[in-house]
């Protein structure tokens, strides 16, 4: 079958344009790098670069996982909610116990409680995916303001900031963490069974229940990790600030799908990768470093980074309009 | 309906509208070839034809929905060339569609007028509607609640609100596809006095039909289409309905059916044991609507369906299109949720709805749409042909590449899939290639019952004779292999054995020597009359 004259069906300009477009933000991102490294001074440097490492940590943790349920054809923006309100649920159970160990258990597992919930209504309620994340957002907002009685929590022991802030082989510990998740993600959804089902699920759910895919256990699993996922981040942000406060503060998940969009993965589900979403990050991190180490107005760089997620999702959009 | 006693008179008895060579090409499919058709003004002109043979093309020909590649369509004696469904509307041609397409939330007033209500200073004119609605019901006769929301309505006054739309336009000239295939016997004798009061009107009525009877009963004249030509121009008195059915065949069987394998012994014990089955398209062809007019349910309580296919047997399921094949095939594989019976796969019990637990069993199913229901358009070759055998290639929970690629690879080269390489997304690939790209994926050891539904739709004629030969192969490997077409050769060509359904049901079995393509459509009609002509 593979007469290696048919190999592709594209013309040779096509088909380098093709590749181009494919692979637009690994060059994209590298130039940035590039650029950043020969005009601005302290860019490439090692403090600079550990410590946008340890900036995107949190960032990481969640879009990673995040990346796989709108791959799965999912939308979750109860990503902010739960982010802010496990590390209040995990530091009381510190402040209760005074180890840290039982408050990071309790802090992951409600995120995966709320994440399993999310994943039920919209598999088996049929409520789209982004309106039901959104009502069980203010839920847990609301638990949130509730389990704090409205104050910050700080952490009773010095343990509790060593989960993200102890230094290993020059790094933090929050890097080390975002890295292992972000590790456990790509292989997740690259190389096993699951992963296929993940793909086949969001590109076309019918398609993919003939051929035996429970595609409602897909979702529900999806939406499961990606609220431990969540949980975990807003853990680690926690331990990083050796502190949690109870907000209803919607923005960190925009953080998170501006990472996933830039990066290439397609809002439509079926289509993209977790390396995407890592590039995404960094790209969006190196962006904003450079605009603070050329002390640019921050207004003025909210503005550029929301074209850049403009002109993402139209290539998107472009490149897929052309498919038909 | 514009005023047609202004009209010139020698135009009158003239071609109201006249279609003069025109072809229609879709990819490989050549829907269309060449046709002239004249219809008269007001008259019900009746298109018929086995399914796949062009009506419905020539009617979204006219109605402006696709342009024709060649050829003119004249309508009022003049040259038209509709772009679109609202050029083709404006000129005075409406299409009542296979779909209906109503706003269903708005009451039937606001549907009917549509883009022509009444206004005074700009704002909408109930009282003024109304009047014009009741104007519209005396020329009609057709009786309907105009405050009704349309979503609470039968499918039956759904398509009165669709006619007295068309009305309101001065539409002049009516396109009807299948319009009474969803309607219960009342209701269709309603649809046939409606028809008449048109005609009365001097509104043309196209009316394409399967039901026989009924063409014969309604039309002024009658086109006969066979393979996107036209065979026949004639009027119902010169015709039966086995003249018809004849004339819409008339074709030899081509012998480009790779040869059979032998019979299977019936009195082996059956891969696939069918009982008692009852589906989703027994109950009707839509499902009952709540609301204030009710139709009462086409069929009595049916009976559970019954079916066993041999290893090495490939058995055809015939009828026209909305008789419940497909309802039927995908119940046995689970697709859709069985209301009732069992079905077991050598020895087995699948259960009624887990397609997973049918293809652990060994059953494979090339669904009716590949687009939608096949394959994942934006994935690879690779991954759709390995999705249900991920199994077989994972190595301590990881997928194994190699064994994977080793796998697909085989695969496709079984099933003759060409065009492009194992990582090529399959929507680059063609008709026929992404079609034996669902062969290659079930075709592999432990599969023991294939269900292909439709498998050669819109492919070209060499990937036709591969898919054919795929199928004889499989019958030949001891498969079980269980075929729904349209296409009355193919089922003719390459099975031992046709049960032909209608209704929800199966009519009739035929094998060698009764199977022929003439039997299959005079069970698929149903008419007495056809029935009779057999003998």
């Amino acid at each position: 079958m593979t007469d290696p004259t048919t190999q592709s069906r594209l013309p040779t300009p096509g088909r380098y344009l093709a590749v181009v477009a494919r692979y637009g933000i690994v060059w994209v991102t590298l130039a940035l790098f590039v650029l950043l490294a020969v005009t601005t001074d302290g860019f490439l440097t090692g403090p600079n670069l550990r410590n946008v490492l340890d900036q995107q940590a949190t960032l990481l943790i969640a879009a990673s996982v995040a990346t796989l349920t709108m791959i799965a054809g999912g939308f979750d923006v109860s990503i902010s909610a739960v982010a802010v309100v496990a590390p209040l649920v995990a530091l009381r159970v510190e402040n209760a116990t005074g180890s840290v160990a039982p408050a990071l258990l309790v802090g992951c597992l409600f995120g995966l409680g709320v994440g399993t919930a999310n994943g039920w209504i919209v598999a088996f309620a049929r409520i789209n995916s982004f309106i039901t994340t959104l009502a069980t957002s203010f839920v847990v907002f609301g638990i949130g303001y509730v389990a704090s009685e409205r104050s910050i929590l700080r952490p009773d022991g010095d343990g509790f900031q060593r989960v993200a802030r102890t230094r290993l082989a020059e790094l933090t510990t929050a890097t080390w963490i975002s890295l292992a998740v972000v590790a456990v993600a790509w292989i997740l959804l690259a190389g096993t069974r699951f992963g296929r089902h993940v793909y086949a699920t969001g590109g076309n759910a019918e398609a993919a229940r003939l051929a035996g895919v429970r595609t409602r256990l897909v979702v529900v699993t999806v939406f499961a990790l990606s609220g431990l996922a969540s949980g975990l981040a807003g853990v680690v942000a926690a331990s990083r600030t050796i502190s949690a406060t109870p907000s209803d503060d919607f923005s960190f998940v925009f953080g998170v799908i501006a990472a996933i969009v830039v990066g290439g993965t397609s809002i439509a589900g079926g289509t993209g990768a977790v390396w995407r979403t890592l590039l995404g990050a960094f790209f969006i991190a190196f962006m904003i470093n450079g605009f603070n180490l050329h002390q640019i107005d921050p207004i003025w760089q909210r503005i550029i980074q929301g074209l850049v997620i403009l002109l993402a999702v139209a290539t998107d959009a472009w490149s897929r309009a052309r498919r038909t | 309906m514009a005023d047609p006693q202004g009209a010139d008179p020698a135009r009158q008895v003239a071609a109201h509208l006249e279609l003069r060579g025109v072809s229609k090409r879709f990819g490989a499919t050549q829907a269309i070839d060449c046709a002239d058709i004249v219809i008269r003004r007001g008259s019900v002109h009746a298109l018929v034809g086995e399914n796949g043979a062009g009506k419905s093309t020539v009617g979204k020909v006219i109605s402006g929905v696709y342009a024709a590649d060649s050829g003119s369509v004249i309508f009022n004696g003049r040259r038209h060339r509709f772009r679109s469904p609202r050029q083709a509307f404006a000129a005075g041609i409406t299409a009542l569609a296979q779909e209906l397409a109503l706003v269903p939330d708005r009451s039937v007033v606001d549907n009917v007028f549509v883009g022509v209500e009444s206004t005074r200073w700009g704002f909408v004119a109930r009282k003024d509607m109304l009047q014009r609605f009741r104007s519209l019901v005396e020329r009609t006769g057709i009786t309907i609640d105009p405050t009704a929301i349309v979503r609470t309505l039968s499918v039956a006054d759904q398509q009165w609100v669709e006619i007295l739309r068309a009305v309101a336009r001065r539409a002049e000239f009516v396109i009807m596809d299948e319009p009474s295939a969803r309607l219960s016997a009342q209701e269709r004798g309603q649809l046939h006095r409606l028809i008449g009061a048109l005609r009365d009107q001097q509104i043309t009525v196209l009316f394409i039909s399967h039901f026989l009877d009924e063409v014969l009963e309604l039309a002024d004249a009658i086109t006969v289409m066979r393979d996107g030509r036209v065979v026949r121009h004639t009027e119902p008195a010169s015709e039966t309905a086995g003249s018809l059915v004849d004339a819409m065949i008339g074709r030899e069987l081509e012998a480009n059916f790779p040869p059979k394998p032998p019979r299977p012994d019936p009195s082996q014990v059956p891969v696939l044991r069918v009982r008692g089955l009852q589906h989703a398209g027994q109950k009707g062809f839509v499902a009952p609507r709540s609301g204030r007019s009710e139709s009462p349910p086409r069929t009595p309580q049916p009976a559970g369906l019954a079916l066993d296919v041999h290893a090495g047997e490939i058995v055809g399921i015939a009828g026209l299109v909305g008789s419940g094949r497909t309802e039927f095939v995908r119940s046995v594989y689970g697709a859709d949720t069985a209301l009732a019976g069992d079905v077991q796969v050598a020895g087995r019990e699948v259960g009624r709805h887990r397609p997973r637990r049918a293809i652990a069993l060994g059953m494979g199913l090339i669904p009716e749409s590949r687009k939608d229901q096949g394959l994942v358009m934006d994935r690879s070759l690779r991954e759709n042909i390995s999705l249900p055998h991920l199994r077989v290639v994972t190595r301590a929970g990881l997928l194994a590449g190699n064994a994977e690629r080793e796998f697909v690879a085989t695969a496709a080269s079984n099933a003759n899939v060409r065009g492009g390489t194992v990582e090529t997304p399959v929507r680059l690939l063609s008709g026929g290639n992404q079609q034996k790209s669902l062969f290659a994926r079930w075709m592999a050891p432990g599969l023991k019952v294939l269900i292909a539904d439709e498998p050669t739709r819109g492919v070209d004629v060499g990937s036709k004779r591969s898919i054919y030969d795929l199928l004889m192969t499989a019958a030949r490997s001891g498969l079980a292999v269980l075929l729904v077409s349209s296409e009355l050769e193919e089922l003719v060509g390459l099975c031992h054995r046709v049960m032909v359904m209608r209704e929800g049901r199966f009519v009739a079995e035929l094998s060698h020597p009764d199977l022929d393509e003439a039997r299959i459509l005079r069970h698929a009609f149903g008419e007495k009359a056809a029935a009779a002509q057999i003998s």
